[in-house]
């Protein structure tokens, strides 16, 4: 009796947990338009317990996405501009002197929020970068010889502009590992641009989104994802990609173990999101891009425009086991 | 730390102690036969060989072993002044299988080894088969398989695997055995003769009597021959197994005349009663006595005559167990007419020999009048004066029946035989000897009869003018309960009952019948499958006269075709790793489609691109699309395997 219902309990939560989902994806589609690729790969890392990096043009939705995100699934938001002048402290926060008290009191920065946006993370100078990123690793800062935890779920989402425009510090390799999941906006097409041009105010309409979901069951969704099964057929796969990426004449540096982590870590997810018995070769090759995008350094003189096209290159050339 | 370049380096540690136990299961069954030396020489050669390889020792070098192994082959010349033969055979195959331990270095000396002992365990086959026989060929051969498992398991694998894995092999290759063995052609006189052991001791009845030889035989539980009544069994105090027929006294050895002596005349036999049909199966006797109910009319062994005195005689040895069907008559009469040399022949007693005995005769025979007033007062005398039945009678010196009729009245039923023909012979009556069973013991579940070495009997036939041979049993006359109720049955002066009647001792008898009776039938259609069995069996299965080309043919078939069946049997068995067999079956549906999966294209888009090719319905692609990711990519799941596989194979 006892263990029905406890069975009972956990299907409707199951089921919760996915009506939750595909109401999330629903509210986010209705803000961010003609972009539902780049959405549920936007909630898929965060069920990965992933940080996000958004790279693309400005005005093309990047800040939009990461407001929705973080009101869609009811985290405490903060966004911080990163310019170049932007100092460590502006992200952490400062010990004040409290004179009436007569010592010192720390005044939390706004990384100590569930989802942060890193706006134009690579206009900041690297000390500043590095704040966030021990930040992002850790999931706690060090401030006067004080560690302090972060909140739980902590999520960066980070914009960036592409490197080569002007005034930029682009961040290195190590550092763009800390981030699952490397994604573009793109240009919207047509008619979601017209139907965007058409239509209300997004920031009065992100105003109005109800959240969908809480920090709690956030952290219960991230459990779930960690349960999706991954056979040893999809693992199979996984390694014949990794070993592709290490072998490849095109490619100077492949994938680390710990990419290949994410991979399955991100497959996982997208299973997840997109109700799937297990994590599939799709799921996969849905999140290869996003995985492996700057995790990749092509080779010299490669003939590939862009990390997209490099990864879809791997794809199409590793059999499917 | 000095290094020994030429000490073995310990890594058959871990399969030799299995060779050994392999070798050592199949010598056990030689062990009673080897001289002690070739056993002691085995056991020290395994100790030492395995002490070499934990030390890490040396082997022993070439020329030591060549000598050991002359020596060796010495020893086995010396002990059986002959090198074939079973015996000299396996005691060599045993002491270089030792020999071979000292020299054993690589995995393929330990192949030699494995090869050795499995002609070890078949070698003792030759000698003789029981009913634990086969029992004991199973175990050996799953142990030999272990060994052989053994070298090639990986360090962490458990015995106990290698153990079920020789088992498995040899179920598999049981069916192709049994297969072989019945259809194999058995030919009466085989291609191969196997050369027995000569001066191996005889079992059973010998050709001649001395006090003390047919009682020593009594102490033995040995089963002497099994007989199959197709009626009822006759009483006990009828069933006299008739054996060789004794006419020749020395004074002390009651012998078989010379067969270019005595009477030849054969005396003619006419039954009287129903005829009696009955089947007898022999054990071996390594002698040529065939015993039948008294008196046999006619049996189908081969090569057996019978002999002047009614007695059957195989002209070769019977080595081995054989069974014949038989005709007898309890009542019979032998023809009236015995000619003057013949009626002399059964009167000679040496001269001089046992006078007291002689005197006594001539007394008797001429107060009594008649000759068979004559035998009732003999008799009478056996059974009224204090004559004892015993199994552990005095010595008796020279002078035998003297001792034994006068002063030591004591003797089992040699003494009351040979007493009884002297003293008929003593008054001019013709008397002979017969050696032979009495009695047997009635198996109930088997509803045969058991007759042991402890039935052996020794009675007398006495010639009657005008009425021909008469059997007379003076054993019985002072024991009637040894004839009545058998000699295992009928309590003895130091002999106690067989069998009590106790609970236990009563479950006893029917597991000692019961093991009887599955014995008997071990023998019959197993060990005795011969051609005769053979031919009945296909008979029965229908093959019109076997012969054995039919019968090879048979054969290869059969074993052809269980072959093909033992291995789509495998092959169904093997399971793939369910993923794998998802992959095989979508495969499958792939080439269904008629279209090629790309490198790198997922089930997901290939479905997406057959359903557009239109070819196929979008709902059958679907569904082996989903039965596919849940069986390969799902949490193992069977029922995905089958849903897949009815997916697939509703895809025409």
């Amino acid at each position: 009796m006892q263990r029905g219902n406890i069975l009972e309990k956990l299907h409707t939560s199951e089921e919760a947990q996915r009506a939750a989902i595909k109401r999330a994806q629903t509210a986010l589609g209705g803000i961010i338009l003609g972009k539902n690729e780049q959405i549920t790969l936007a909630l898929a890392c965060l069920l990965a317990r992933g940080h996000l990096l958004i790279e693309d043009l400005p005005g093309l939705g990047k800040t939009m996405l990461a407001q929705a995100l973080a009101r869609v699934l009811g985290l405490s938001f903060q966004r911080i501009q990163f310019t170049s002048d932007l100092l460590p402290a502006d992200i952490i926060g400062v010990s004040v002197f409290r004179q009436n008290r007569g010592e010192f009191e720390f005044q939390p920065g706004p990384i100590f929020s569930q989802l942060i946006l890193a706006d134009e993370v690579n206009r900041a100078t690297p000390k500043a970068q590095s704040a966030l990123l021990e930040g992002m690793e850790e999931q706690q800062v060090s401030v006067d010889g004080t560690t302090r935890a972060l909140p739980d779920p902590f999520f960066v989402v980070a914009t960036q502009n592409p490197g080569d425009q002007i005034g930029t510090f682009p961040l290195p390799e190590s550092q763009l590992d800390r981030f699952l999941m490397r994604i573009q906006m793109g240009y919207p097409n047509e008619d979601s641009e017209r139907e965007l041009l058409a239509g209300d105010d997004r920031r009065s309409m992100l105003k109005n989104i109800e959240p969908v979901a809480n920090p709690e069951m956030l952290i219960a969704l991230q459990k779930s994802v960690r349960g999706v099964h991954v056979s040893e057929a999809l693992i199979d796969y996984i390694q014949a990609l990794v070993r592709h990426t290490r072998e490849s004449a095109d490619i100077e540096i492949g994938l680390s173990p710990r990419g290949a982590q994410a991979l399955v870590a991100a497959a996982r997810a997208v299973a997840f999101v997109e109700n799937h018995s297990g994590a599939f070769p799709d799921d996969v090759q849905a999140v290869f891009a996003a995985i492996a995008g700057h995790r990749l350094k092509p080779a010299g003189g490669t003939r590939f425009r862009s990390p997209a096209e490099l990864c879809q290159h791997v794809l199409d050339s590793v059999a499917i086991p | 730390m000095k290094v020994r370049p030429r000490g073995t380096d310990g890594s058959l540690l871990s399969s030799l102690p299995w060779t050994m136990a392999a070798l050592a299961v199949s010598v056990a069954p030689h062990l009673p036969y080897l001289p002690i030396w070739i056993s002691g020489a085995f056991f020290g050669c395994a100790v030492w060989r395995y002490l070499i390889e934990r030390r890490r020792r040396a082997l022993p070098s070439v020329w030591f072993r060549a000598l050991l192994a002359l020596a060796c082959f010495m020893g086995v010349l010396v002990t059986y002044a002959t090198i074939s033969g079973v015996g000299p055979g396996s005691a060599l195959l045993a002491i270089m299988a030792a020999l071979k331990l000292l020299e054993t270095r690589k995995r393929r000396d330990q192949f030699v080894l494995l090869f050795i002992s499995i002609f070890l365990v078949m070698s003792s086959l030759l000698r003789e088969q029981y009913l634990w026989s086969l029992p004991y060929l199973i175990i050996s051969i799953v142990v030999i398989m272990t060994a052989w498992l053994r070298m090639s398991a990986d360090h962490d694998e458990p015995a106990r695997q290698s153990f079920s894995t020789g088992g498995r092999l040899l179920l598999y290759a049981a069916p192709l055995t049994v297969a072989m063995w019945i259809f194999f052609p058995r030919i009466a006189v085989p291609f191969w003769a196997v050369p027995m052991d000569t001066g191996t001791a005889t079992t059973g009845i010998s050709d001649s009597m001395s006090p003390g030889d047919v009682s020593k035989l009594s102490l033995s539980d040995a089963v002497a021959f099994r007989v199959k009544f197709d009626g009822p069994i006759p009483a006990a105090r009828y069933r006299y197994w008739r054996g060789l027929v004794l006419t020749v006294f020395n004074g002390r050895t009651w012998s078989m005349n010379d067969p270019y002596e005595g009477p030849r005349v054969h005396e003619e036999v006419s039954g009287l009663s129903d005829p009696i049909q009955y089947k007898i199966t022999l054990e071996a006797t390594r002698q040529s006595w065939v015993f039948a109910l008294d008196m046999p009319q006619s049996w189908t062994l081969d090569s057996t005559i019978m002999g002047p005195q009614q007695q059957l005689v195989r002209a070769r040895p019977i080595d081995q167990r054989v069974s014949y069907d038989a005709v007898s008559y309890i009542d019979f009469s032998t023809n009236a007419n015995l000619s003057k040399y013949a009626r002399s022949w059964y009167q000679q007693l040496p001269d001089g020999s046992n006078p007291r005995t002689q005197a006594l005769a001539r007394n008797m025979r001429s107060a009594a009048g008649s000759d068979n007033a004559f035998i009732e007062a003999v008799l009478r005398k056996f059974n009224e004066e204090e004559y004892f039945y015993t199994l552990e009678p005095p010595p008796l010196g020279s002078n035998s029946v003297d001792r034994f009729l006068f002063d030591t009245r004591r003797g089992f039923c040699e003494h009351f035989a040979s007493a009884f023909a002297v003293i008929m012979r003593a008054a001019g009556v013709p008397a002979r000897i017969v050696l032979g069973y009495q009695g047997g013991e009635i198996n109930p579940i088997a509803g045969h009869l058991i007759v042991r070495q402890s039935d052996a009997h020794a009675w007398n036939e006495v010639w009657l003018p005008g009425y021909g041979w008469y059997r007379i049993d003076p054993t019985a006359a002072v024991a009637p309960d040894r004839i009545d109720l058998g000699a295992n049955d009928a309590a003895f002066e130091g002999f106690g009952a067989a069998w009590g009647s106790s609970a236990q001792s009563q479950f006893l008898q029917r597991l000692s019948m019961a093991l009887d009776a599955l014995d008997a039938r071990w023998n019959d259609w197993v060990l005795g499958y011969g051609p005769e069995r053979q031919n009945q069996f296909m008979e029965w299965l229908g093959m019109q006269n076997p012969d054995w080309q039919k019968l090879m043919l048979t054969m290869i078939g059969l074993v052809l075709a269980l072959i093909a069946l033992i291995s789509l049997l495998l092959a169904w068995r093997y399971k793939p790793p369910a993923s794998d067999a998802a992959a095989l079956l979508f495969r499958r549906f792939a080439r269904k489609t008629g279209l090629e999966p790309g490198t790198g294209e997922t089930s997901t888009r290939f479905a997406q691109r057959a359903i557009q090719s239109g070819r196929l319905p979008a709902a059958a692609v679907e569904s082996v699309t989903s039965a596919y990711h849940d069986a390969r990519y799902g949490p193992g799941d069977e029922s995905a395997i089958a849903r897949l596989k009815r997916a697939v194979d509703a895809i025409r």
